[in-house]
């Protein structure tokens, strides 16, 4: 097959029923012709599984058990309220005590506003749709481009004492503390940091471990042990045969 | 009847306040007279915050009614605050009425709300409508006086250091590490505000111990699926935090049962039999060191002797349980352990506030009194602390309590209480939008 390339410059002419596509490699339009075609992913480069990589079977069953341990209400069981309630004194809140939701929806509900906000091309004032919009992102620190105003700063916490006796020593630079003591706060960056609004809930979840960090451990999906025999059919850690059994006969999510 | 407006003026004039810490797992919960002495951690009371019922006595207890019951075998709980905000306004009314409104509301707490002010605490990161819903509720259902929402853990920057301390409150710099029943979150805290983009949180918390425990409980030993009261005790019980993770390694090595054909002795000093009560004779299970003979027994490998009873022994499950704190990968949480939460926190600090913070680290919540926290999550974190830092880092007296006694404290002081009580008559003029925005600091 001819290769065609759309050289950068050039404007795209678009014609009914064809066009020019640019050729980057990977076309998902040919993966999705064959998306089970599991042998030729795996022989790509960078297709096939690390070592320590999880299949989406196993991430699904992981997202699954998390969610589950850290379920507050079961949904399946529901306990009335015993007694004779009081009715509710307003109409608003006769709505707010017969909510049924779970946190799961107010959750979902708070990111999907957020994701509104996000995708709105800027409103009238900009400032606080921005502000609003960096939120998630928030690594973006907004102190960043602060200047420092050293002349007005006020000493940090730490150096809250002021050093007003000072003696003879205050010569000696081997008994200077000025190297140790951090830079002083910045009142600008101060307030900035105290009138900032608060993160969203999925926002303020610590990050990930680093990539570079300790490798995970492994353990026994039976006895808790460490696992250091990986179950051939679904990927599940084992310590040894006779865990792997037990393996079988419960857990493996080769049938799940 | 008055009109409408005549609550203005006599808003500053309730001199009871109702503090509130309304924790997932229980009520901490006191009256505080601004005239009184200053608050102790004796006039507050905890309340589980659940309606439970039990499907063997078909009875439904509510909040401290849990108290009267003698069968906690699979009883199921209803709880209204989930991941630590108040979901269920049905429930959570009626265990509020139950508990300070009802005939059955102890004396030192029963209270009417139009002649009390309302101070209520809430977690971090509380999506706005929630928020909206509970001033709607306290203010149009409940009918307070007046009325203060705000983050629980900036109420613990109102202890005194010392009983004579000069230092004046709140305190300058504190980092409050919350390791509570919902989660575990982490709140640097500068002159009682809370830095509100510094905040963390850490999945992992008491309920998804427990959970975890009845999920390893089930898989290994019975089924106790639904046997969350009584996991929750064992967890209380006999739960322990390795000292690091070398020792970890060690201890998983010394309860492992080894391999087919070479049996290994179990450590003693670690595996234990949980004896679980039968609900006739006893209410409450206790440890005990483990029995190899009985556990033989229970296999059927040996002839049964001795009164009946049933064991759950306890081996790797007592420290790789609240591990999870520390390493939220080993069960796949994509999350860093608690040490290194903090560190991301503070990276968001200018460096002259992060030494303060370290300098003034407390813990509060239920796992925080797991043993070997502590020592653990000191050691760790001075790891990552630069060397030349001082770090201090305390458990509170009691740190169940210690957020509501920040509360009464802040509470027994008039003029400090006044200025950010809101009344009922100012709320029926701007409306609950307006609230929310007051409350979120935005005036």
């Amino acid at each position: 097959m001819p290769h065609v390339e759309v050289l950068p410059n050039s404007t795209s002419s678009v014609a009914p029923g064809w066009t020019y596509v640019v050729d980057t490699g990977y076309d998902p339009s040919k993966v999705a012709i064959n998306p089970k075609n599991k042998k030729r992913v795996a022989a790509q480069p960078g297709g096939a599984r690390g070592e320590h990589e999880l299949s989406s079977r196993q991430q699904a069953a992981i997202a699954r058990r998390i969610a589950e341990l850290n379920r507050d209400n079961d949904p399946k069981q529901s306990i009335p309220v015993p007694g004779k309630t009081s009715t509710p004194k307003t109409q608003n809140a006769r709505r707010i005590i017969q909510y049924q939701r779970q946190i799961k929806h107010w959750l979902d509900d708070e990111e999907a506003q957020l994701a509104q906000l996000q995708q709105a091309p800027q409103p009238r004032s900009a400032t606080t749709a921005s502000r609003i919009a960096a939120q998630p992102l928030r690594r973006s620190s907004t102190m960043i481009s602060v200047p420092p105003t050293p002349s007005e700063a006020t000493p940090g916490p730490a150096a809250a004492t002021p050093i007003s006796q000072r003696s003879h020593f205050e010569d000696d630079p081997l008994l200077s503390i000025e190297r140790s003591m951090p830079p002083p706060l910045n009142p600008a960056e101060l307030s900035a940091l105290l009138t900032a609004p608060p993160l969203s809930y999925a926002a303020s979840h610590v990050a990930p471990p680093p990539a570079d960090g300790p490798p995970s451990r492994h353990f026994c999906d039976n006895c808790g042990y460490w696992g250091k025999i990986k179950c051939l059919k679904c990927g599940a850690r084992v310590c040894g045969l006779e865990c792997k059994d037990a393996h079988e006969a419960t857990r493996c999510l080769k049938w799940a | 009847m008055p009109p409408k407006g005549s609550k203005k003026a006599s808003a500053a004039a309730q001199t009871q306040t109702l503090v509130l810490d309304n924790g997932a797992y229980t009520l901490k919960a006191g009256l505080v007279s601004s005239a009184s002495a200053d608050p102790s951690y004796d006039d507050c009371t905890v309340i589980p915050n659940c309606i439970a019922r039990s499907t063997r006595d078909k009875r439904t207890y509510v909040a401290s009614e849990l108290e009267t019951c003698k069968d906690f075998g699979e009883l199921a709980f209803r709880r209204p605050v989930e991941r630590g905000f108040i979901v269920n306004w049905e429930a959570e009314k009626a265990i509020w009425e139950n508990e300070f409104m009802g005939a059955g509301a102890g004396e030192g707490l029963r209270c009417d709300p139009k002649e009390t002010n309302l101070l209520l605490t809430e977690k971090p990161n509380c999506p706005k409508e929630l928020q909206k819903n509970c001033d709607e509720i306290v203010f149009e259902q409940f009918e307070f006086a007046a009325y203060y929402r705000c983050v629980g853990s900036t109420l613990n920057a109102y202890h005194p250091y010392g009983p004579d301390s000069l230092f004046s409150l709140p305190q300058e710099c504190l980092l409050l590490i919350d390791t509570s029943y919902s989660d575990t979150t982490i709140s640097p805290i500068y002159n009682g505000q809370l830095i509100q983009p510094a905040v963390r949180r850490l999945t992992v918390g008491g309920k998804l111990l427990t959970n975890y425990l009845k999920e390893l409980s089930s898989l290994r030993h019975y089924n106790m699926m639904d046997e969350t009261y009584l996991l929750n005790e064992a967890k209380e019980a006999v739960s322990f935090v390795a000292p690091s993770a070398q020792q970890f390694s060690r201890d998983l090595e010394w309860t492992w049962k080894g391999r087919l054909g070479d049996k290994r002795e179990l450590d003693p000093s670690i595996v234990l039999d949980y004896v679980l009560p039968d609900y006739e004779q006893s209410i409450h299970g206790y440890a005990r060191p483990h029995d190899p003979a009985k556990s033989r027994m229970r296999r059927g490998l040996q002839p049964v002797q001795g009164p009946k009873e049933d064991l759950l022994p306890l081996g790797n499950e007592r420290f790789t349980v609240p591990e999870l704190l520390f390493r939220p990968t080993d069960i796949g949480i994509q999350e860093v352990g608690l040490p290194a939460a903090i560190m991301e926190s503070l990276s968001t600090l200018p460096e002259a506030l992060k030494i303060g913070m370290l300098a003034n680290v407390v813990v509060v919540g239920g796992n925080s009194l797991i043993p070997g926290f502590m020592e653990r999550l000191e050691s760790e974190l001075r790891t990552l602390v630069p060397a030349d830092y001082l770090l201090n880092i305390a458990r509170a007296e009691d740190p169940i309590k210690h957020t509501w006694l920040g509360g009464a404290r802040f509470a027994s002081q008039r003029d400090r209480l006044k200025n950010v009580l809101v009344a009922k008559a100012e709320y029926d003029e701007r409306g609950s939008g307006w609230l929310v925005r007051k409350f979120a600091g935005g005036g």
